[in-house]
């Protein structure tokens, strides 16, 4: 899948981009250089009109051909020259490489213009006649340096790589950067995917559940009844035991409503309340029931925090948080601070407990999740439901034997 | 037109009047008249053959079966950094050309001797001392193969 992505995304636009770049790049460098061929054939046939006009004098006036070459071999531009007379016989040459001239009388037919590669770079070659007074035919044949040309090929060249190497190296972030636009928008796709499905499934566990809770509350509800009419009918020494099954009935109903309550969909009613109040309320009321007296607990805020939540679900959370601390704490403390950054509320509860396993942490808020010997695993569960319903988030970290701490983020304050 | 022709070719001749190659009008690398030819070495020589340039090594050669003489102009003789000797075999291919004294000239291109191969000049005639691939490739003196 990843090499599929790679591949659409990355790979294949960055090579059709650097293709284009090159073909039409190609396109037109090979246009502009027969163009600047062409216009600089016209021009070197301009100039060696004016040459044969000029050596047609020199002829006129009986100098040997070689002296009239001599008088051009040092023009900077020209390479080689030589003068033919009808017959194809070389009357006389001048060269700048030692002998080079590269035309051959016998491929040569007529008047002609072509551009060599040579060592020393291109030359442009003109074979063409002239007449002199005597009706005589002549030919010149002139070998013109393109070295110009051959500088502008190569600076063209030259630019053609810098900016294939740029649009290379902007292709390779640009496309690199899309590849993880996209890979990230997969990402999240398939997290949305995921949690829909997860939605669907506990939505038909929900309906399933509410609906067994429904069915067990109402026999339970008849039993509990029928419990009370034992209890003031039966013998005395029977009335201990009837008792005892009375309580165990209730406790079913408990746990019932627990799981009847955690499916229902939350219902926030929000109002402003100081959390200070509302933690030291809580850690009153557990302190009563599981606080061990080796325990201590602390509030603190960096200024007074008020919240604007449903007080009796934050309430619940609190409850919930606070005694898993205090049932995994047997000495030490419980921190709980609070503060205010911006629009946020960041509230901490770190314990000095026995920890929970990373495996364990990873669970902790999945629903009917627990290592305690009593509870039914709902409680974390309920609390990371309600925290999420005020649009919070929360997370825990924990160390095995060091402690335990829960991140909170609420909204607003 | 034509006056402004003379005038600029009169400057241009006060120039380069001093110039003159005095060389043969045949001699150049001809590629019309390439020929391979195989001999001993009879006598070698250095001298001038182009203008402005340093003494050329010449080599005396005479073909194995015909007994006909020619003179190879093989290259500058700073480029050139092997021992010839009287009586060793060379295979020689290059243009030919004839003198008024009818004297038979190689331009050498390339030549075989001792089992190596020494490429004087490109296909062309384009001599590799003045700008060829080997002086590109430093300067090195032929290229053997």
């Amino acid at each position: 899948m990843i090499k599929k992505n790679y591949l659409l995304f990355f790979y294949m636009p960055l090579l059709g981009i650097v293709i284009i770049f090159f073909v039409l790049s190609n396109f037109n460098r090979n246009y502009i250089r027969k163009k600047v061929e062409h216009l600089v054939k016209e021009q070197l046939q301009a100039t060696a009109e004016i040459l044969k006009v000029n050596i047609s004098h020199f002829l006129e006036e009986n100098n040997p051909a070689r002296e009239i070459l001599d008088r051009y071999s040092q023009e900077e531009n020209i390479y080689y020259i030589a003068m033919i007379d009808e017959n194809k016989e070389i009357l006389g040459w001048s060269s700048r490489f030692d002998g080079y001239l590269p035309l051959s009388l016998e491929n040569i037919e007529k008047e002609n213009s072509w551009i060599i590669d040579s060592p020393a770079g291109k030359i442009f070659n003109l074979f063409s006649s002239f007449s002199i007074g005597n009706e005589k035919t002549y030919y010149l044949y002139l070998g013109y340096s393109l070295k110009d040309l051959d500088a502008m090929v190569s600076h063209s060249r030259q630019s053609f790589f810098i900016i294939f190497g740029f649009i290379f190296v902007i292709g390779i972030i640009f496309f690199m950067g899309l590849y993880q636009l996209q890979s990230h928008y997969l990402e999240k796709k398939r997290e949305a995917e995921e949690e829909k499905k997860e939605k669907e499934r506990y939505r038909e566990i929900s309906a399933f559940t509410s609906g067994v809770a429904h069915e067990i509350k109402n026999p339970l509800n008849s039993l509990s009844l029928l419990f009370e009419l034992f209890q003031k009918r039966v013998p005395q020494e029977l009335r201990e035991d009837v008792t005892l099954g009375k309580k165990e009935i209730q406790k079913v109903t408990g746990i019932i409503n627990q799981f009847a309550d955690s499916l229902k969909p939350l219902k926030l009613n929000k109002e402003k309340f100081l959390l200070e109040d509302l933690v030291l309320s809580v850690l009153d009321s557990l302190k009563k029931e599981v606080a061990p007296a080796g325990v201590e607990t602390k509030y603190s805020q960096n200024v007074r925090v008020v919240l604007n939540a449903d007080r009796a679900l934050m309430s619940q959370v609190f409850i919930n948080i606070l005694k898993n601390s205090l049932e995994a704490t047997e000495t030490g403390d419980i921190q709980i601070q609070a503060n205010q950054q911006r629009k946020k509320v960041l509230i901490t509860v770190k314990d000095t407990g026995k920890g929970i396993s990373d495996e364990d942490r990873k669970r902790i808020f999945d629903p009917f999740f627990s290592r305690k010997k009593k509870g039914i695993g709902i409680g974390l569960y309920l609390t990371k439901k309600i925290i999420e319903a005020h649009e919070g988030k929360i997370d825990v970290q924990s160390e095995i034997e060091q402690g335990t701490t829960f991140f909170i983020q609420m909204p607003g304050g | 037109m034509r006056g402004q022709a003379k005038l600029s070719l009169f400057f241009i001749s006060a120039i380069f009047a001093c110039f003159s190659f005095g060389q043969e009008p045949q001699h150049f690398y001809n590629v019309d008249k390439e020929i391979k030819v195989e001999g001993t070495i009879q006598k070698i020589i250095m001298e001038p053959r182009y203008k402005n340039t340093a003494p050329f090594l010449i080599l005396v050669l005479e073909k194995k079966d015909t007994q006909q003489r020619y003179n190879i102009e093989v290259s500058p003789v700073w480029f050139f950094d092997h021992d010839f000797h009287k009586g060793e075999n060379v295979v020689v291919i290059g243009s030919l050309y004839s003198t008024k004294e009818k004297t038979q000239n190689i331009i050498a291109r390339e030549m075989r001797f001792r089992g190596e191969t020494l490429v004087l000049r490109d296909k062309h005639g384009f001599p590799n001392w003045r700008g060829g691939p080997m002086k590109k490739r430093g300067g090195r003196k032929g290229k053997r193969f």
